[in-house]
């Protein structure tokens, strides 16, 4: 136990971490929730930037263009992770199968601008897809795939998957065998013994990937500007726009105000339902 | 030799065919970005002109570029140094000793992960700008350091449970103090660990630029180069750097993982 120890507890060690996380994380989190509630000529309180934010039809659209292309990918994201992580643990040959896991994530540690950007050269006008259906059927496709938003999917779907299945597996691959065994030899079929034993049981790690997603998906600039283009902003352009650009601190204070909402709004009901899941099982 | 479900064909073959297309899907813009940066046409269209490694040489004959690759080796390499340090110390405490709030600080101290990396670079720099301060690419590594540190802590505190708590209390028994058993049985018992966050750290914050760019303003590192290459224009030496930083971060973070794995079955 930790009190038989010869110098006694050791507590302190947290207070460099601790104190970091309050002075460079904390502190400019509150300092910019209060800015986003003070008038930007008076410095008095008030509530206008919050007012301005949502009579504004090019926030108010970015807002929700975010929570769809948000949601979108993190639906998408999770359904081929599970088919993948599936396969995986319970049809790959388990000798292989880390290496094969290994293959899938392996991009995941490589920077996301240069990934959105080799989605260029194959989306683009006169990118991969289109030159090869020139080349297969001879006549210039009109196909417009680049600075779309089914593109920013993509691009987000991606990054999605990779970080989803790599979370689901390393809670899958600890499932007991027998429990599978059990639910055959009872007669389940594979798709019952998946979505009654399998699935209840990767629920913690999908959870966690599912909302790290989320977070990163509302916070990206790059996969939106690289591949959805400039026309149709999500939060984050706006957002860089605005401090890069007219430097209207207050509102892009603002912005980072209802980005923390928003992620919080996601997180939190899926943390506690995944929560209610397993006390239940 | 199949896993656990007594799969049938039609069922590994579908759920087989569908791993590596989705596979090939991750990995085919990558191969046409790496084919690309041996091509000798200055335009990134089919067909394959030429092959030749001159935007290689470009890439290490252009300045910026240089200039931006140490700036990032060493913020990176400090980031590194420094999260994973202060993680090790925390993530000791955490495990082997009893305090109130526990579970408080374990929350508070992983916070940062939940919450966009835009948030971090921003707040950041709507705090520090109206202290006086300039950004800097030191204001830039103390917020990724603030990034990268759950990660870290996370990483460590996993191994760290690991480790049998009789070997320590031997140690005590026999009168060693409490940091002596920590730097002469933690330490060495979890160092494959340790070298994994080390490089863990260092890949995420050499990749990193969100953070970055809202915290600097006239240095530049090597994301931020490559990031305004990008968006601004056209630079026909992109794919060669891009290809090179893939293959740079990506041998780093499947060593991180294999030096985790290695440990976790001694």
């Amino acid at each position: 136990m930790a009190d038989r120890s010869p110098a006694g507890n050791l507590w302190y060690g947290i207070v460099p971490a601790v104190s970091l996380v309050a002075a460079f994380f904390v502190v400019p989190i509150g300092y910019t929730v209060l800015l986003s509630v003070q008038s930007p000529e008076t410095g008095a309180w008030t509530f206008d930037n919050y007012r301005n934010f949502f009579s504004n039809a090019v926030f108010t659209s970015a807002l929700l263009r975010t929570l769809w292309l948000s949601l979108t990918v993190v639906l998408l994201s999770s359904i081929i992770a599970f088919a993948l992580t599936y396969f995986l643990v319970f049809i790959a040959d388990p000798k292989r199968r880390v290496l094969w896991l290994l293959l899938l994530v392996a991009p995941f540690w490589t920077s996301f601008a240069i990934r959105a950007f080799s989605w260029q050269l194959v989306l683009a006008d006169a990118g991969l897809i289109t030159w090869t259906v020139e080349y297969l059927t001879g006549y210039l496709p009109q196909l417009k795939l680049l600075y779309t938003m089914g593109a920013s999917v993509l691009g987000f779907t991606l990054f999605g998957t990779i970080l989803i299945s790599l979370l689901i597996f390393s809670v899958m691959i600890t499932i007991d065998p027998r429990l599978i065994e059990a639910s055959t030899d009872l007669g389940a079929s594979r798709t019952r013994t998946f979505v009654e034993v399998i699935l209840p049981l990767s629920l913690p790690g999908w959870c966690i990937g599912a909302v790290l997603t989320f977070i990163v998906c509302v916070g990206d600039y790059a996969v939106p500007t690289l591949l959805g283009g400039g026309f149709r902003p999500v939060l984050a352009q706006l957002m860089l726009s605005i401090l890069k650009g007219t430097y209207d601190l207050p509102t892009a204070a603002t912005f980072a105000v209802i980005l923390v909402v928003l992620v919080a709004l996601a997180t939190v009901p899926l943390l506690a339902a995944v929560r209610h899941v397993r006390f239940q099982s | 030799m199949t896993g656990a479900v007594t799969a049938g064909r039609t069922h590994r073959w579908l759920f087989g065919g569908f791993f590596w297309i989705a596979a090939s899907i991750i990995y085919a813009p990558i191969i046409v970005m790496i084919v690309f940066s041996f091509n000798s046409s200055r335009f990134q269209v089919m067909p394959f002109r030429k092959f030749t490694t001159d935007w290689y040489a470009r890439v290490f004959a252009d300045a910026q570029y240089v200039e931006g690759l140490i700036n990032s080796l060493l913020v990176a390499g400090s980031v590194s140094l420094i999260a994973t340090a202060i993680a090790f110390l925390c993530a000791y405490s955490l495990v082997n000793s009893e305090f109130p709030g526990k579970m408080l600080v374990t929350v508070f101290v992983l916070a940062p992960l939940a919450v966009p990396l835009i948030l971090i670079g921003i707040s950041m720099r709507l705090y520090f700008v109206s202290l006086g301060f300039q950004p800097s690419l030191g204001l830039a590594g103390v917020g990724q350091v603030i990034y990268v540190m759950p990660l870290a802590i996370l990483n460590l505190r996993n191994r760290i449970a690991q480790i049998p708590k009789s070997q320590e209390e031997a140690a005590w028994a026999l009168g060693a103090s409490r940091l002596r058993s920590m730097l002469e049985i933690v330490l060495p018992n979890c160092k494959f660990a340790i070298a994994a966050t080390l490089i863990l750290t260092f890949t995420f914050a050499f990749d990193e630029f969100v953070i970055a760019y809202f915290l600097t303003n006239f240095s530049i590192t090597l994301p931020i180069k490559i990031w305004t290459s990008l968006v601004t224009g056209f630079d026909p030496a992109i794919n060669a750097v891009g290809t090179m930083v893939f293959l740079f971060s990506m041998g780093l973070g499947i060593c991180s993982q294999l030096l985790l794995m290695k440990e976790r079955k001694r």
